[in-house]
């Protein structure tokens, strides 16, 4: 049982290694076998996803930049679910813990999320393409 | 009555589903993470039950967006494997009368 979970957990490893190595060498924009946004191909709008693969590709190559270009809210989320993974993995946390997820965690910034990602949604598609840029 | 301060929600799959949200681009993602919202705001109302059955809500519709999303990459690599395979040969064939 223990070695099972051990192979399975090698196996992960090595899948995202190898498509980390993919997605830093292979921008998206320029290659063909990168799985298209289908929300995007059906109605010609964003989703709050898209932008995700080049944004990778940019962040794997410490073009952060470029990356909040692509999709500002992937950038974003990356410490806030490296912090969800850790509270997630705390078998017996602390009260102390126990507060902060729920302040981080909890059904208010769930709430605040799902309005974060309606508000990006709708205005990523009434915006221009580089508008960070004019922010920045 | 019970402090539900002291203890852990069940797991709400929020990470999961702000993942899927973000890369499968499917409003399945969007139903995984108002499942989150509930099993978070059952369990501090003190309705474990309710919780739990909001966790496994939650982590069903994770599981089909995280499918549908890994269907949709390979269906459309195949497709572009057939096509730059189909592209090839029409192009040897061209290339066998010149």
């Amino acid at each position: 049982m223990r070695t099972l979970n051990i192979f399975k957990w090698a196996i992960a490893i090595i899948f995202i290694v190898m498509m980390a190595m993919v997605y830093r060498i292979f921008n998206p924009i320029h290659s063909v076998f990168f799985p298209k946004c289908p929300f995007l191909l059906l109605t010609g709008l964003k989703c709050p996803g898209c932008g995700s693969q080049r944004a990778i590709h940019y962040l794997l190559n410490f073009d952060i930049l470029k990356a909040i270009n692509e999709n500002v809210l992937l950038v974003l989320s990356i410490p806030y679910l490296l912090a969800g993974i850790v509270f997630e993995s705390l078998l017996l946390p602390s009260d102390k813990m126990l507060k902060w997820r729920k302040r981080l965690f909890g059904q208010r910034a769930i709430i605040v999320i799902i309005v974060i990602v309606m508000v990006f949604w709708i205005f990523r598609n009434i915006t221009m393409n580089n508008m960070i840029f004019i922010i920045l | 009555m019970e402090n539900f301060n002291n203890q852990k929600p069940p797991k709400s799959w929020l990470v999961e589903s702000i993942l899927v949200t973000l890369f499968c681009c499917l409003p399945f993602g969007i139903a995984g993470i108002v499942n989150a919202s509930r099993v978070e705001s059952r369990f501090y109302a003190g309705d474990i039950e309710g919780a739990n059955r909001a966790s496994a809500e939650a982590k069903k519709w994770t599981m089909v967006s995280f499918f549908i999303g890994i269907a949709i990459a390979i269906i459309y690599f195949i497709l572009v494997i057939a096509g730059v395979a189909s592209a090839f040969k029409i192009a040897g064939a061209a290339n066998a009368y010149t």
